[in-house]
């Protein structure tokens, strides 16, 4: 191998590795936001009912969330990998913990977990968790055009 | 050769030093005026220190190889600031956001600094000002690209990024997934005072990478270069190749820079941002005593403290003196053009000196072997 070869090998290997280095970043760097939904839904032609008084958290450093019927909170997460820990006491007063994992496709920017499908079917990740696309953008009174502003001695202030 | 007496060596100091002397003066009286206590200051200097010495440090390069103040740094911001506009669109926060908009500004910063060299390349001996020209045609370039071909060109995912029109991207761009996260990994306190210490080591770490990079075969090429391209082309070095390479550096450094910049600040001003960074940069270079031919490590830390004391303390002081604070954003505004403006001029006189010294000694030399 001449020395050119052996340079021009070597740059192609930086550059790769770079790339994978970059790809990696993506994975561990996405954010996601993970709706938890507390409403009464419809699974398979059953209807799943609110629960009365539930505590979730999301990710083991993640805020516990208090939620009544008809709530949807939401918790702001990075990566693919998480796990969700809900805590429901029925009217019987008997505790019921489920500390489930869960994976975000990558390119999701948002899911949403039913808390009464969780319930109801645990073991089955699909059965409470669904991808969110969001809801349309209700049209405003906001102007259409926004003027875009090019000032030289922007950002003085700040430097 | 003749020994100095103590007041030549003051003269000659004060005369060297001209730039850090007056600011150190104008700080001295703004400094008691603005009513600001230590820790305040203290903070605020840090703060300012950790936002731009990477910026600051990206024209030192340039200034090795010969190629004067490089104000084409604005170019390496531009592409600093589309690597972040991508990586808040893809939502990538945290380091790994500030890393991945740094890969995605390495290519696009070395097009750009390959460009502007092979320019400058035919510039020869007016370096600075075609930089600086060079900073404006590319802005409209960016404008261009970031205004109209974002979104039906190049592919903008979030709604949130792009104009209400459906293509080009907002006047602002919030970076709240990514600020201050580097600044906060590692972040002490010291009397009240915050110190980050993640951006302190990246900061130091790139310090250390100058200074080794001086002593490589690159960095010798480049001194070489710099101080005579002719002797420099006589020993082999390929001069042109050489400057090339001193300003993707330094355009790849700037890119960094703004993104660490950014980072810190947390809202990016799409149009905005990058258009008189160069210029701020140069002048805080230069009070800290830099000059166009030579600049150091040193120059940099204290030009940032002295150039950005000036700038937080000339408001409050301007309103405390007469009762306008606009007087003070008008002096600093006129003190970083003025302070460029006297260290070119300075520069001159002394090359004239100089020269016309060294042509004396030459004559009586001459004289003595005739």
């Amino acid at each position: 191998m001449t020395k050119r070869q052996r340079t021009l090998l070597i740059r192609v290997g930086a550059i790769i590795l770079i790339l994978l280095f970059a790809v990696f970043l993506f994975h561990i760097g996405r954010q996601h936001t993970v709706l938890i939904d507390n409403n009464t839904v419809t699974r398979d032609g059953v209807e799943l009912q609110a629960l009365k008084l539930v505590e979730v958290q999301v990710g083991k450093k993640g805020e516990v969330l208090e939620m009544t019927p008809r709530i949807r909170d939401k918790a702001v997460v990075v990566g693919q990998r998480h796990t969700v820990k809900v805590v429901y006491t029925d009217a019987s007063w008997n505790e019921h913990v489920h500390e489930l994992s869960f994976r975000i496709p990558l390119m999701q920017n948002m899911v949403l977990i039913s808390l009464p499908a969780l319930m109801k079917n645990p073991e089955d990740v699909s059965f409470w968790l669904e991808n969110f696309e969001g809801l349309a953008v209700a049209q405003s009174d906001a102007p259409q055009e926004e003027d875009v502003v090019f000032d030289e001695l922007a950002g003085f202030d700040s430097f | 050769m003749r020994e100095l007496s103590t007041k030549q060596k003051i003269l000659r100091f004060m005369a060297n030093n001209t730039v850090p002397l007056l600011f150190v003066v104008i700080i001295a009286f703004g400094v008691p005026l603005s009513g600001y206590s230590p820790t305040y200051l203290a903070g605020e200097v840090i703060s300012r220190i950790s936002r731009n010495t990477f910026l600051i440090v990206s024209l030192l390069i340039p200034i090795l190889a010969g190629m004067g103040l490089n104000f084409g740094m604005t170019l390496g911001a531009m592409a600093g600031q589309i690597g972040l506009i991508f990586t808040t669109d893809w939502g990538i926060v945290g380091i790994p956001g500030i890393l991945l908009a740094m890969i995605v500004s390495t290519p696009l910063s070395i097009l750009l600094g390959w460009w502007c060299g092979k320019i400058l390349n035919m510039a020869k001996g007016r370096e600075m000002v075609t930089s600086y020209i060079i900073g404006f045609f590319m802005n409209g370039i960016y404008q261009l690209v970031v205004l109209y071909g974002m979104g039906p060109l190049i592919k903008i995912i979030s709604p949130n990024l792009l104009l209400p029109r459906g293509y080009g991207i907002r006047n602002t761009v919030n970076l709240i997934g990514i600020r201050k996260s580097l600044d906060n990994f590692l972040m002490i306190r010291i009397g009240g005072v915050p110190i980050p210490v993640g951006t302190f080591l990246v900061i130091a770490l790139l310090s250390v990478f100058i200074l080794w990079f001086k002593k490589t075969k690159l960095g010798q090429d480049m001194r070489a270069v710099g101080q005579d391209m002719e002797v420099a082309r006589a020993a082999g070095i390929r001069v042109e190749h050489t400057r090339i390479m001193s300003i993707i550096i330094s355009t790849v450094l700037a890119g960094y820079g703004m993104i660490i910049y950014l980072h810190n600040i947390g809202t990016l001003n799409t149009y905005n941002s990058h258009m008189q960074i160069g210029m701020f940069s140069v002048a805080a270079l230069l009070v800290g005593g830099a000059t166009v031919a030579s600049a150091k490590i040193r120059n940099v830390f204290l030009g940032v403290v002295l150039f950005h004391l000036m700038f937080i303390v000339s408001p409050m002081a301007g309103k405390r003196l007469i009762g306008q604070a606009q007087l003070g954003e008008y002096f600093r505004v006129f003190v970083s053009y003025g302070v460029i403006t006297t260290s070119l001029v300075l520069y001159e006189v002394r090359k004239k000196r100089e020269r016309g010294m060294s042509g004396l000694a030459l004559a009586q030399d001459q004289e003595v072997t005739s």
